[in-house]
């Protein structure tokens, strides 16, 4: 559905001057949160400098030497890549409801991400995750660097169906067990999850240097509380609990209240640890959400 | 209130059908969310608007069901009859042999008779009375009427009948009054409390009983033996609860047997041994003490004969022909038995031509010969009919088949006992003629009712017929009694006088006739009955005493015995404390008796027109808020 969008060349076409707004480090400074290896590791010449007395000997110029009889380094561009990881929740909650799309929307802002990512040969990858029958499920794709092979991203995108619960901690946790280099980390979810585990997660992702951005998805439905009236018996999507509620416009406003509640905290619990926090309500808003919310944030640039 | 017809509250169903479809119509959808996290500020809603939702139109419906379900199913209401002019009385007598017991101021019916009348004079004009008797069976006297002349020409007609009160004709009584406010029954003993309270359940129920005394004497029994052989005996018995002498005479024909007088015990029952009767005859036991009850003061019985009597049993099995002669010599040991296996009875008769005696009985056993100048025949387990020998034209009887087994069922008529259902073996399905009486029927495989026994007067004599099979000393079983007792009543009923009859009171007689016969009654009076196609009349004693039933110049005498020792003991307890049940049920009935059955049919309908009219108005009004034309 709206996932298929983001393998469009005309959707492509307007991310390809896009880039991700990642902060990244020429050198490696004790305590600076900025990605990328230590320098001297990379393949491109970037300048010259006097040797002096440490310095690896496998870097020196022996041809300067020789013209110029002064012992010489070449310096190289250090290794700016980083790992990207599109951390989508694929929770039930994701496909209610249905006519939101909220799971397209989370995987073409995903796989948008991604394909941001590969202007930079970033090595990205996209994750989805949920909870089934306690045991979390976190499936990845592999790393791809070059858009080529943005691609290869589209069978597991299209493959991914809402169900089971939302984890993010757990979600987090299997993510970290990877130990992988500290990359980009873009958790994109609904959130309708309590509010000790958001902040438990993200708490622990930025701890491993992550850079984590959030996008809280939710659909128009959903959040303008569009729903007929009358006397309903709800189900919860995830737990199967049931409640019965009066639907009409006094319900609708409380709903409209928690939503907005709901992002607060989040939007709180971000901004208390320094990271990127990005609303995506509706799904009919993931194109000027690209190109417009995403480089108001710094997202991308 | 109750139901006519409670069958039809199946309709009911509908309801339950509405109920469905308005809860279908109701029943909240569910909405699948995300979270309901989401709800968590929502307003619950309330209970009582869920579960009890104000919905006139469904309830008008509801109504409309109900109203019609009921209506359909008979709703009614008790209610009080409306007073003053017009109200209905039952007159409800008792018209048993008891009725017509002796006090000091006239038979129990007189005493009976006069409070009616009593009745009737006080109620207020316009009132109207029906008069229904009721003893083997209940009976209208006289329709629901205001004329009083009428009605007390009716009840100087009411006489007591020589037979016992059945409750089943009291309860017939009362059925037959329930179109009545009220209720007067009179009897000289209380009703059961049950009767009265069924009764009391549509009208008033007011017990007059008549009589207090209790001193009566009766004969229970008259066994003349056999003459010049045995004694005879008379049994008697006092139903009083205080000494009384008895006198009683036996006359056989014109001729005083034995005459005595004794003093019998209170409730005491004695045997008077009389005889041995010099010859046969009509005896007539008599008890010459004034006493309550004339009807069991007489009893008859008939002494045989001590002619000899000219019996013949045929049979193919020697041990039947033996088992037979043996209980005809129990029934009269002047029979002259003469057994013979059929094939050489034949043989011999086609021999010796037509035989020199003629016969007084013949006893055919799974064989029928046709036997000149028998007076009396009796077929027991009569074979089928073959074509080259069908039975005579007298017979008239058909035989279509043959049951294993078969059981005698309980309903047997006549004299005989009432019998419990008895095994009995083969058994032939036998088609009896219209003329002949069923006595006893039984139910085989396959089959409800068929007849076991009965007994007729075909032209050439009187014919019995014993459908089951007497072999395997079927007679003599101990166990096999009532088939005994069927074979002796039809043997004393086949050898009986043509022109005399001893029955209870209340028995179906019939008696050979022509054209019309004349039958005078035991109180002399006299009347006429036309004779059937078969040439006979039927008539029902219900006096005790001597019918005699003449017509072409033949004369038959019914001798009519009453005895029922519940309706002669008039034992009965002190009034107030007898009638107390009775009286008490009414009381307990008469709580609602005082009411009659309303139906609430108009009602309910109407109920059901008001609430559609209403459903209609209230959708007329929708449509227009809707913007509609129509509904």
């Amino acid at each position: 559905m709206l996932e298929a969008r983001a393998f469009e060349p005309e959707f492509l076409r307007k991310l390809d001057r896009l880039v991700l707004g990642i902060k990244r480090a020429r050198t490696v400074r004790a305590g600076q949160r900025s990605l990328g290896r230590v320098q001297g590791l990379g393949i491109e010449p970037e300048n010259f400098k006097e040797y002096a007395a440490g310095d690896d000997l496998r870097f020196l110029d022996w041809n300067a030497f020789a013209r110029l009889d002064e012992l010489m380094l070449r310096t190289y561009r250090a290794d700016r890549q980083v790992e990207v990881t599109s951390l989508v929740d694929a929770s039930a909650s994701m496909g209610l409801p249905e006519r939101d799309d909220k799971l397209g929307l989370a995987l073409a802002i995903g796989a948008a991400l991604a394909y941001i990512g590969m202007a930079d040969n970033d090595a990205v990858r996209i994750a989805a995750f949920a909870m089934h029958r306690g045991t979390m499920k976190l499936e990845a794709t592999q790393f791809h660097r070059r858009r080529e092979s943005y691609l290869n991203f589209k069978p597991f995108v299209t493959a991914v169906k809402a169900g089971g619960e939302t984890r993010l901690g757990a979600a987090v946790d299997q993510l970290l067990l990877q130990r992988r280099r500290a990359g980009m980390v873009v958790v994109i979810s609904d959130f309708l999850v309590n509010e000790g585990d958001v902040e438990d997660a993200l708490k622990r992702l930025a701890a491993a240097r992550h850079d984590v951005k959030v996008i809280h998805v939710m659909g128009e439905q959903e959040s303008t509380a569009s729903y007929p009236a009358g006397l309903f018996r709800m189900r919860d999507a995830e737990t199967g609990e049931v409640r019965e509620a009066v639907l009409g416009p006094a319900t609708a406003a409380a709903i409209r209240r928690r939503v907005e509640k709901i992002a607060a905290r989040v939007r709180g619990i971000c901004t208390a640890h320094a990271i990127t926090y990005a609303q995506a309500f509706g799904a009919g808003n993931l194109e000027s959400f690209m190109e417009r919310e995403l480089p108001l944030l710094g997202i991308v640039r | 209130m109750g139901l006519l017809n409670p069958q039809n509250f199946i309709y009911g169903l509908s309801l339950a059908l509405l109920v469905l479809i308005y809860l279908r119509s109701r029943s909240r959808p569910t909405i699948e969310v995300s979270s309901l996290m989401l709800f968590d500020e929502a307003p619950a809603p309330v209970a009582s608007v869920r579960h009890i939702r104000i919905d006139p139109l469904f309830w008008l419906e509801m109504l409309t069901l109900t109203a019609l379900t009921l209506a359909i199913a008979g709703l009614y209401v008790m209610r009080p009859p409306s007073l003053g002019h017009g109200r209905s009385h039952a007159l409800v007598f008792d018209l048993g042999a008891g009725m017509s017991a002796r006090d000091a101021s006239g038979t129990r019916l007189d005493q009976a008779r006069r409070d009616a009348i009593e009745i009737i004079d006080q109620a207020p004009v316009g009132d109207e009375f029906s008069v229904i008797g009721y003893a083997l069976e209940a009976q209208v006297r006289h329709p629901q009427t205001a004329n009083l002349a009428d009605l007390r020409k009716a009840l100087g007609e009411l006489v007591p009948m020589a037979v016992p009160a059945r409750t089943a004709a009291l309860r017939a009584a009362l059925i037959r009054a329930r179109g009545a406010a009220e209720i007067e029954l009179f009897a000289d003993r209380p009703p059961a409390a049950a009767i009265v309270a069924d009764a009391g359940s549509t009208a008033r129920v007011n017990f007059h009983q008549a009589g207090a005394g209790d001193f009566n004497l009766a004969i229970v029994s008259l066994d003349p033996g056999i003459p010049s052989a045995t004694r005879g005996r008379a049994v008697i018995r006092n139903f009083s609860a205080r000494p009384h002498p008895c006198e009683l005479a036996i006359d056989l024909g014109n001729r005083e047997q034995f005459h005595q007088t004794m003093m019998l015990a209170p409730r005491e029952q004695v045997v008077a041994w009389f005889g041995p009767l010099p010859t046969g005859g009509v005896l007539h036991a008599r008890i010459l003490t004034p006493d309550a009850i004339d009807a069991d003061n007489n009893r008859y019985a008939y002494a045989p004969s001590d002619r000899a009597a000219q019996v013949l049993v045929l049979s193919p099995d020697p041990a039947v022909r033996d088992d037979i002669a043996r209980v005809l010599l129990a029934v009269n040991a002047n029979f002259q038995i003469e057994t013979a296996d059929p094939a050489r009875y034949l043989v011999q008769a086609n021999a010796s031509g037509a035989r020199a005696k003629p016969l007084d009985l013949v006893v055919m056993h799974d064989c029928y010969v046709p036997v000149a100048g028998a007076a009396s025949t009796l077929l027991i387990y009569p074979p089928p009919v073959a074509k080259s020998s069908p039975y005579a034209d007298g017979i008239g009887i058909s035989v279509g088949g043959t049951l294993a087994s078969a059981e005698i069922r309980g309903d047997a008529t006549g004299e005989s006992p009432v019998m419990e259902s008895l095994a009995l073996g083969a058994t032939r399905i036998v088609a009896i003629p219209e003329w002949m009486d069923l006595i006893a029927t039984a139910t085989g495989p396959g089959h409800s009712s068929i007849p076991l026994a009965a007994i007729g007067r075909a032209a050439g004599g009187p014919v019995g017929v014993l459908a089951f099979d007497v072999r395997d000393h079927l007679l003599l079983a101990p166990d096999h009694l009532d088939a005994l007792v069927l074979t002796v009543d039809l043997i004393k009923q086949l050898t009986a006088p043509r022109d005399i009859l001893i029955v209870p009171t209340g028995a179906d007689v019939t008696a050979p006739a022509t054209g019309t016969a004349r039958v005078i009654q035991p109180d002399a009076g006299v009347r006429t009955v036309a004779a059937d196609k078969w040439g006979r009349v039927r008539i029902r004693p219900l006096q005790a005493g001597r019918y005699t039933v003449e017509s072409g110049g033949r004369t038959t005498q019914v001798l009519a015995n009453y005895y029922d020792a519940a309706e002669s003991d008039l034992a009965a307890k002190p009034q107030a404390e007898a009638s107390a049940p009775a009286e008490k049920a009414a009381a307990a009935s008469n709580a609602q008796a005082a009411r009659q059955v309303q139906p609430l049919v108009f009602v309910l309908i109407a109920l059901a027109l008001l609430a559609l009219t209403i459903e209609s108005a209230m959708l007329i009004s929708h449509a227009g808020r809707w913007g509609m034309r129509h509904v």
